[in-house]
C-alpha cells in the first residue's frame, strides 16, 4: 500500500526528482500492430460480449462500457508472456476530501485489505492470502487525483483476483477495530515520510503554491485527521465514491478479451450505478498576486531549494512541450540543468517535471546543493536555465534528441505489462487515458518555438513558490 | 522460450513434468560462452526490440582493503566521465540520441554494469561499455568533481535512519577483514578528502580486467551477433581480480544493542539480526530462506500479519537473508516504529521471532509459502529486466544458467524438518544484535 503524498512529480511520471534522473518518459504504448479505424469511420468491436457497449479503440487499447452500471474496461491484450496485470482505478483522490477528512482516501486505501464479505482472513482467501499464495505482485496506491489496486499475476489466477476486488468495491468491511489498529500503521507511514526533510519541503512548496484547490493539503493528509477521521466518514466516503460508474478497470496481458469481459460482466454486472451522481469539484484557485517562499529547518547535511509555477491540467496542448521543456533541462549528462549546476560544482543533482493534475497541475524545478554551495546561487541558478530557454529557446538538435529518446521508450514500455498499467492509471486519474498514446505522438510534433512559448508563458517571477530546505546540524550526532 | 516456460510452470507449480520442461526451456534458450576472458550469457526473449545488459566486476568496496576505503567507489564513478577518446559529454550525446542508458554503480564487492537499448543500438551500447571499463580517462578534473560529489552523497545519508542502521548493523555483525563489514559515513568521507588520482590509477590497474567479469544480455538478441560483438570490444584486454572470500564466517557470540540517535527523526529504524555463517550456496540455506520467507515476507508473512495487521505498530516489518551470494551473508527483521511506540514494537518483534525460532513453521505455512515463492518468481521473470537480473545474481552465486528453472524444483523440494532445522542451527536470537537509528526514546533501551 503505497501513498505517494511525498515525492513531487510522482504523478504520471517519475521525472527528475531527487535522487533520480532521466528523462520523464512517457511513451505510447503500439502494442499490438492491428490499425485503428480512419477518422470518422465507425470501427468495428474487437468482440462482443451482451451487456457491454464498445467505446473505441487506440493502438491495441479497446475501450468498453459495462451498460448496466457504467463500469469502464480498457483491455490490452498481450500474449508475450503467460502473465496478466489487473488494475483498478477509482477516481478519487485526496483532491475529493476536504478539512476533517483529509487523508481519508489514503486510510480507505489501507481498509480496502482488511477484508470484505466474501474474501477476509478468517475465510482464507482475503486478497493478500489470495496472491501471496498465487505468487501475484500487487500493491495500491493513492494520489490526489485516483486511487488504484492492482496485481500481477499467472493468467490463470486472474478470476480469482476479480472476484476478490469486485467484492471489495461494494462489501468492504469498514470495521472500528480495524480503523484504530490500521490508523497507526497509517501513521508511522506518515512519520517515516516526514524523515526526510526534502519530502517535507515539497510538502510545503505544494501546500503555498496551492491556496483553494484541494492540492493543497498532503495525499497522506494532516497528522490530526489519520488520528481522528471517525469510521462513519469513512463509510461515506467509500459509499460515495467506490462505485462502477467511478472505476475504471484495466487488463494487460495474456488474456482472450471475449473471456475477459464475461468475467469482468460476471463480478462486476451485479452492481448498480451508483445512487447519488458523483460529487463534482467546483473550487477555483484564485490568481496568484506574487511570488512565495517557504522554509523548512530541519536537522540535516546539505541543502534543497526547489521553485514551483502552477501550469495548467495533464489533458492541456501545452504540456507536451512543458515535458520537453523538462527532458532538456534535465535528461541525461548533456541536460542543461546538469551542465550549468552539477558540473559546476553547486549541485549534486537537479531537475524539472510536472506533476500532472485533474485541474492544475505544479512544475517543479529542484536541486540538491552540493557542500559550499548556497541556496541564493542555486536558486538563481535554476531559474537563469529556464529564463534562457525563454529568451534564446532551445536547439533543433536538443528537440531531436528528446524526440528519439521517446522513440526508444516507446519500445522499452512493452517489456512488463505491470509497467504499462501504472502509466495508463495516471492518464486516467487526469480524465483522458488516450493521452497514454496520443501524448507522445503530440511530444513528436513539438518545435523549439512551442517550447520556448511555454518557457514565457508560465515562469514568471511573481507566480513562483520557492522553497529553501536549511539544514541544522546536530554536530554531535555525525558520524558513528 | 522464457515465455512459454513461466506459462507451464505457472499453471504446473510443483509438477515435475512441467518443471523438467522448463529446464529444457532455459537451456535452450540461453548461451554462455567465455569470450574474451568474460562470462557471456546471453539470453532470447520474445520482446520486440529492447535489450538490457547487466554485468558485474570484482572491483568493490571491499578491495580497497589495508588501502583508501574511498577508491573503489570513486574509480566507478570515473568510468562515464570519459574514456582516452570521449569526453563525458560525447558518450551521453551518443547515448541520449538513441535513447540507450548505461549506469555503474559500486557494491560491496563489485561494479554494478546496467545498460538498456534498442536491438539495433547494441553494437554502439557493448562498445561504449567496454570503453568505459578499458579505456577510463581518469582525469584529474573529473576526479576532483567526483569527490566533491561522492562526498556530498555521504553527507546526505549521514541524516537517513535506513543507511545509518544499515551501517552499525552491518559493523555490529561482521568482524574486522570480513567483506561485508560496512565503513562509517565518517571513514568514507575523510578517506575521500585524501584520496588521490594516482591510488585511483593504481586501483583501476588492478582491479579493471575480464578475468572475472560476467555480462548478461537478455532480450531481442542473437547469441552468435553478441558474442562476436563482445569479443571484437574487449579483444586484448586483460587482467582482474576474484571476489575475496574469506575463510572463516562470521559468529556473534553475545547479544548486544547499538543505539544511532538523530535528532528530529518522527520514525526510528530498526534492525535485529546476526550473521548466518551460510552462502547462498550453501545445503541449508534455501532452507533457511523460505523459514524466513514465512516469518517475514509479504503481507501475509507473521511479522506484518501480527506485528502490523493486528497490532497497529509498523508501517513496515519484514525479515530476510541478506549479502551471501559470494559471502557468508546475515540475517535479519527490519522494521520501523515511533518513537512512543518502539518499546512496544521491539517486544512484540521479539516475541513473534522468539515462537518462531522456538516452535517452527507448519506443513501448511511451508505448503502456502513454497506455491507463492515459486509463482512469484516466475512472475518475475516475465520482463526482461527481471530475467536478466536472475541470470546475473545466480552466476554471482556460482550458479549455471540451469538454476533458473531447478531454483523451483529445489524449493518444492524442502521439508518442514529441513526449514525447521535450518532455522535453529544457524540461528540464535539470543545472540541477536538491535540496532535502533532514530530519536529513540531512552525507555527503548530496556532489554
Amino acid at each position: 500500500m503505497v501513498e505517494k503524498a511525498n515525492i513531487p512529480t510522482a504523478r504520471r511520471i517519475s521525472p527528475a526528482w531527487i535522487g533520480r534522473a532521466g528523462v520523464a518518459a512517457l511513451t505510447a504504448l503500439c502494442i499490438l500492430a492491428r490499425a485503428d479505424a480512419a477518422p470518422g469511420t465507425p470501427a468495428a468491436a474487437p468482440t462482443t460480449v451482451a451487456g457491454f457497449s464498445y467505446v473505441k479503440s487506440l493502438s491495441g487499447i479497446d475501450e468498453y462500457r459495462l451498460d448496466s452500471n457504467g463500469l469502464t474496461v480498457l483491455l490490452v491484450p498481450d500474449h508475450s508472456a503467460p502473465v496478466v496485470t489487473f488494475q483498478v482505478t477509482y477516481q478519487v483522490g485526496s483532491r475529493n476530501e476536504v478539512t476533517g477528512t483529509t487523508g481519508a482516501t489514503h486510510i480507505l486505501e489501507h481498509m480496502m485489505f482488511k477484508g470484505s464479505e466474501g474474501f477476509n482472513d478468517p475465510k482464507g482467501n482475503s486478497v493478500k492470502q489470495y496472491l501471496e499464495r498465487v505468487g501475484g505482485q500487487f500493491n495500491a496506491s493513492t494520489s490526489f487525483d485516483r486511487t488504484n489496486y492492482f496485481a500481477t499475476v499467472g493468467r490463470e489466477s486472474l478470476e480469482g483476483y476479480i472476484a476478490i476486488e469486485a467484492d471489495r468495491m461494494r462489501h468492504l468491511w469498514l470495521h472500528e477495530a480495524d480503523r484504530q489498529s490500521e490508523m497507526t500503521v497509517v501513521r508511522n507511514e506518515y512519520e517515516r515520510g516526514k524523515n526526510d526533510p526534502d519530502n517535507v519541503l515539497m510538502e510545503e512548496v505544494t501546500s503555498a503554491a496551492f491556496v483553494a484547490l484541494p492540492y493543497h493539503h498532503p495525499i497522506i493528509g494532516w497528522k490530526s485527521d489519520i488520528e481522528h477521521v471517525p469510521i462513519g466518514k469513512l463509510r461515506d466516503f467509500y459509499d460515495t465514491f467506490y462505485w462502477p460508474n467511478n472505476a475504471t478497470v484495466t487488463v494487460i496481458g495474456d488474456i482472450e478479451p471475449a473471456a475477459t469481459l464475461s468475467l469482468i460482466k460476471k463480478y462486476y454486472g451485479v452492481y448498480p450505478h451508483s445512487p447519488a451522481p458523483i460529487p463534482a469539484i467546483y473550487t477555483e484557485e484564485p490568481a496568484q498576486s506574487g511570488e512565495r517562499r517557504v522554509i523548512v529547518r530541519r536537522p540535516g547535511e546539505l541543502g534543497t531549494v526547489i521553485i514551483a509555477h502552477k501550469v495548467p491540467n495533464g489533458r492541456d496542448a501545452d504540456q507536451p512541450a512543458l515535458d520537453m521543456m523538462d527532458a532538456i533541462l534535465s535528461s541525461g549528462k548533456n541536460a542543461r540543468l546538469y551542465r550549468a549546476l552539477v558540473d559546476q560544482g553547486m549541485a549534486l543533482n537537479a531537475g524539472a517535471g510536472t506533476d500532472l493534475h485533474r485541474d492544475l497541475s505544479l512544475h517543479t524545478v529542484y536541486a540538491v546543493l552540493a557542500p559550499g554551495a548556497t541556496h541564493d546561487q542555486v536558486e538563481k541558478a535554476l531559474m537563469a536555465e529556464i529564463y534562457k530557454i525563454a529568451s534564446d529557446g532551445v536547439t533543433p538538435a536538443e528537440v531531436a534528441r528528446v524526440k528519439q529518446q521517446y522513440i526508444a521508450a516507446d519500445a522499452y514500455k512493452r517489456d512488463g505489462t505491470a509497467a504499462i498499467a501504472g502509466e495508463i492509471n495516471e492518464w486516467i486519474a487526469v480524465g483522458d487515458w488516450t493521452l497514454y498514446v496520443t501524448f507522445p505522438q503530440q511530444v513528436q510534433k513539438v518545435t523549439p518555438a512551442d517550447v520556448q512559448r511555454v518557457a514565457k508563458q508560465y515562469f514568471k517571477q511573481d507566480q513562483s513558490t520557492t522553497g529553501w530546505f536549511i539544514p541544522v546540524l546536530p554536530t554531535a550526532e555525525k558520524g558513528s | 522460450m522464457i515465455r512459454h516456460y513461466v506459462l507451464t510452470a505457472l499453471i504446473a507449480v510443483g509438477s515435475a513434468v512441467a518443471v523438467t520442461a522448463a529446464a529444457a526451456n532455459a537451456l535452450v534458450n540461453s548461451h554462455r560462452e567465455q569470450v574474451a576472458g568474460i562470462d557471456l550469457i546471453t539470453y532470447h526473449t520474445d520482446v520486440k526490440d529492447v535489450v538490457v545488459i547487466l554485468g558485474s566486476l570484482p572491483a568493490g568496496d571491499a578491495m580497497a582493503e589495508s588501502g583508501n576505503i574511498a577508491i573503489p567507489t570513486l574509480t566507478g564513478m570515473m568510468l562515464d566521465r570519459g574514456t582516452k577518446t570521449l569526453d563525458k559529454f560525447a558518450i551521453a550525446e551518443q547515448l541520449d540520441n538513441v535513447g540507450a542508458e548505461i549506469s555503474f554503480s559500486v557494491g560491496t564487492q563489485s561494479v554494478e554494469i546496467r545498460a538498456k537499448c534498442l536491438k539495433k543500438d547494441l553494437p554502439l551500447v557493448l562498445g561504449l561499455i567496454a570503453a568505459d571499463l578499458r579505456t577510463a580517462a581518469l582525469q584529474p578534473q573529473e576526479f576532483n568533481k567526483a569527490k566533491q560529489q561522492f562526498i556530498g552523497a555521504l553527507e546526505a545519508s549521514a541524516q537517513n535512519t535506513e543507511a545509518r542502521a544499515h551501517e552499525a548493523f552491518g559493523r555490529a555483525v561482521f568482524p574486522q577483514g570480513h567483506p561485508n563489514r560496512p565503513h562509517t559515513v565518517s571513514e568514507y568521507e575523510t578517506a575521500a578528502k585524501a584520496a588521490s588520482i594516482d591510488e585511483l590509477k593504481a586501483f583501476y590497474a588492478k582491479y579493471y580486467g575480464p578475468a572475472h567479469l560476467s555480462l548478461v544480455v537478455v532480450g531481442d538478441v542473437s547469441a552468435s551477433e553478441n558474442q562476436a560483438e563482445v569479443a571484437k570490444d574487449f579483444a586484448g584486454w586483460s587482467g582482474g581480480q576474484d571476489f575475496i572470500r574469506p575463510a572463516t564466517p562470521a559468529v556473534l557470540t553475545a547479544a548486544h544493542e547499538v543505539s544511532v540517535p538523530l535528532a528530529d527523526k518522527p520514525s526510528v529504524s530498526v534492525i535485529i539480526g546476526q550473521p548466518t555463517g551460510l552462502r547462498y550456496k550453501d545445503p541449508d540455506a534455501l532452507a533457511l530462506r523460505v523459514g524466513t520467507a514465512i516469518l517475514g515476507r509479504g503481507f501475509t508473512g507473521r511479522l506484518m500479519g501480527v506485528v502490523r495487521d493486528k497490532e497497529g505498530l509498523t508501517y513496515n516489518i519484514d525479515a530476510a537473508v541478506a549479502d551471501d551470494s559470494i559471502v557468508d551473508g546475515s540475517w535479519d527483521i527490519s522494521a520501523s516504529f515511533a518513537p512512543a511506540l518502539l518499546a512496544k514494537g521491539l517486544a512484540s518483534t521479539r516475541r513473534e521471532l522468539d515462537k518462531w525460532w522456538k516452535d517452527g513453521i507448519t506443513d501448511q505455512e511451508l505448503a502456502t509459502r513454497k506455491q507463492g515463492l515459486v509463482g512469484g518468481y516466475l512472475v518475475g521473470l516475465s520482463t526482461t529486466g527481471g530475467l536478466a537480473s536472475t541470470l546475473l545474481t545466480d552466476v554471482q552465486r556460482g550458479y549455471d544458467v540451469s538454476w533458473l528453472d531447478d531454483y523451483p524444483k529445489a524449493v518444492n523440494a524442502l521439508t518442514r524438518d529441513q526449514v525447521n532445522s535450518s532455522i535453529k542451527n544457524h540461528l540464535n536470537p539470543s545472540v541477536m544484535v538491535t540496532v535502533e537509528a532514530g530519536s529513540v526514546p531512552a525507555a527503548a533501551h530496556q532489554p
